[in-house]
């Protein structure tokens, strides 16, 4: 099966001279399609740099970076946003939602961002997946933690991603929600192919994860692949 | 259009920040609309007392006719040819005779250097108009030597005059001779031009004739069919007066006075400006510190694949509707100002202002402000042009951050 997602020989560098640090180097790794693979190791171990090269978000200072075949290492800002857009899911640590719009209106914010059809009955409808249902009018500040995590989740899917990137996804819940989250991201992964990627440090996301990737000073020191979640519920 | 949804939602983030933005453009652009009515008004007001006090359209005087205050010779008299005259006729919207003279007023133990004018009732007021004249009695304006004289109301006031009293006038006739004539009070007359109110006698032709022993005018005073035809009616004349006469036209009376206005007007723009851009820091400053509070928002929408170009639009559609509002606010408020100043005029009178005026500047103590559609509407697109500019250095800095730093950024 062709990897959904390819690097080779990727470094990512900053500052000259004295001062050059790599924050990661040489990494090579594919990801398959449908993985549920978590990133871990101390922080500065070059997780989330890591995750960045292949989220598109960030262009690494040498190496090459594969998504679904096409090389993105070359490409300009505007077809980057777009593979972005139209490819890959984000859930980040602090949920990011937008504070001025409602959860419904976060998820079909992202669905105009992709250019995906079905307006705000499609929102609704990604919402009440991720079990928000009678939530969706609601602001940010108004939804507790792991629902505003639940609303990220649902505005990740909206474009029915190729991956999703999980950046800590559960450092800023408590563990029920942390649990209730990861269920439901495993449970999209089970149905409907979405492969997650996941920097953390949550044990219960390692736990949780098919493969584990171990980073230590800016280089992958171990990758176990065919875990055997601990499903739950 | 979700760009622009989202900006207007992101507007009210701070109301109280959104507030003072838009007042300091709200107040800029009511002040551009007002100050300009009002200039715009005062030379209206400048050109309007020429036209309608002693120069008309255009008058034919003798040539070298002195510019200055209230000298004014009955020596030089015009008598134009028959084949002048026709020209003119032919040429005008209407025509009418005026002989000024400088006299002295005595009333009592008072008295006081004047100007007298003689008119024609038959004419003068197809050429004058006398639409804000307010006399007392209401509406009577003297047409024969028993009928006496009209007195401006200021110079009335000066010389404790009122209807039905009794002057003395005394003047040196066209042949040299010093004239003195008792002169009853017909009517006080305030035309709202201060030179005129606060130093003139007008005087219908049979009691001119009396005083100055000569019906001869000094000024043949025009209406052309439009103000703006003088300069062709001039040199359309000049070849009929030859070297004796000259025309002297509203254009040239208020050359100075509106050159001035000019000055005035440039003075209010640099102030106007400076005003525009202290609004235009204030809205450069709103949107450059919501672009820094808003870094790991701007951060999420790049990873969801909104555009550096998007970003920059969302930005700028928030200054663009900041301004927008504030510039429509502002341009209500003043072009509502400028309405009412141009129906409701201020009584510079009322105002204790007659003294600062002084007597030698044709000038009306009415101050109507000048409306129209263009004077609102321009102010307006300022605003928003000023509000779009300001906020493009801050678009631009929001539209270039990073989006692998900015997600991370503290919110």
């Amino acid at each position: 099966m062709a990897p959904i997602c390819k690097l080779s020989g990727v470094r990512k560098t900053y500052g000259e001279g004295e001062l050059e640090v790599h924050a990661i180097r040489d990494i090579d790794l594919e990801i398959q399609p449908g993985e549920f693979t978590a990133f871990v190791g101390p922080s500065g171990s070059g997780k989330t740099t890591l995750l960045n090269q292949v989220g598109c978000l960030d262009k690494p200072s040498a190496g090459t970076v594969e998504i679904e075949g096409q090389t993105t290492t070359g490409m300009g800002e505007r077809a980057l946003a777009k593979l972005r857009g139209d490819r890959i899911g984000f859930i980040f640590q602090s949920f990011n939602l937008i504070p001025v719009l409602t959860a419904v209106e976060n998820v079909e914010l992202a669905m105009q961002l992709a250019g995906k059809p079905g307006g705000r009955a499609a929102a609704k409808e990604l919402l009440a997946k991720v079990g928000l249902e009678g939530l969706e009018k609601r602001r940010p500040n108004q939804l507790s933690g792991g629902q505003q995590q639940r609303v990220a989740i649902a505005r990740a899917l909206v474009k029915e991603p190729t991956l999703v990137i999980a950046d800590e996804p559960t450092a800023n819940l408590d563990s029920e929600s942390g649990r209730q989250v990861l269920e439901l991201m495993r449970r999209l992964n089970e149905d409907l192919g979405v492969t997650f990627l996941f920097s953390t440090h949550d044990r219960l996301v390692m736990e949780h994860a098919s493969r584990i990737v171990r980073m230590r000073d800016g280089q992958i020191i171990e990758d176990v692949a065919d875990q055997q979640p601990e499903l739950q519920g | 259009m979700f760009i622009l949804s989202l900006a207007f939602k992101n507007l009210f983030r701070s109301v109280r920040r959104l507030i003072l933005s838009t007042f300091a453009i709200v107040i800029g652009t009511m002040y551009l609309i007002l100050g300009q009515s009002l200039i715009g008004g005062i030379e209206e007001s400048i050109v309007r007392s020429a036209l309608d006090g002693l120069t008309g359209h255009a008058n034919i005087r003798v040539a070298d006719y002195p510019e200055q205050g209230m000298q004014h010779p009955v020596d030089e008299l015009v008598e134009l040819s028959p084949e002048a005259r026709a020209w003119v006729d032919a040429n005008v919207e209407a025509v009418t005779e005026r002989t000024m003279f400088a006299a002295t007023a005595v009333s009592g133990s008072d008295s006081m250097r004047i100007r007298g004018v003689v008119y024609d009732p038959a004419t003068d007021e197809a050429v004058f108009s006398r639409a804000v004249w307010k006399t007392e009695p209401a509406d009577f304006v003297p047409a024969t030597a028993a009928d006496g004289a009209m007195v401006g109301a200021g110079l009335a006031k000066l010389l404790e005059l009122k209807v039905g009293d009794t002057l003395v006038l005394q003047a040196r006739t066209p042949a040299g001779a010093i004239n003195a004539l008792g002169v009853p009070v017909g009517s006080i007359l305030n035309t709202s031009n201060m030179a005129i109110d606060g130093s003139t006698i007008f005087l219908p032709k049979e009691l001119g004739v009396d005083l100055l022993r000569s019906d001869t005018p000094s000024h043949v005073v025009v209406k052309t069919k439009d103000r703006d035809d003088v300069d062709a009616f001039a040199a359309g004349v000049a070849p009929h007066l030859g070297d004796t006469y000259e025309v002297h036209t509203w254009v040239e009376e208020t050359r100075e006075l509106l050159r001035l206005q000019g000055i005035r007007r440039k003075a209010l723009n640099i102030l106007v400006g400076v005003l525009l851009a202290m609004s235009g820091f204030a809205i450069a400053n709103t949107i450059l510190m919501a672009a820094y509070e808003r870094v790991r928002e701007i951060g999420t929408l790049r990873a969801m694949g909104m555009g550096k170009r998007d970003v920059l639009l969302l930005f700028l559609a928030e200054g663009g509707m900041m301004g927008s509002v504030a510039g429509a606010l502002g341009a209500a408020f003043g072009g509502y100002g400028a309405y009412y100043l141009s129906q409701n005029p201020i009584d510079l009178m009322a105002m204790g202002q007659n003294d600062a005026m002084g007597a030698s500047i044709q000038f009306s103590s009415w101050l109507y402000g000048q409306f129209s559609p263009g004077m609102v509407a321009a102010p307006f697109l300022v605003a928003l042009g000023v509000a779009v500019v300001a906020s493009l250095y801050p678009a631009r800095l929001a539209s270039n951050m990073e989006p692998a730093d900015a997600v991370k950024a503290e919110g």
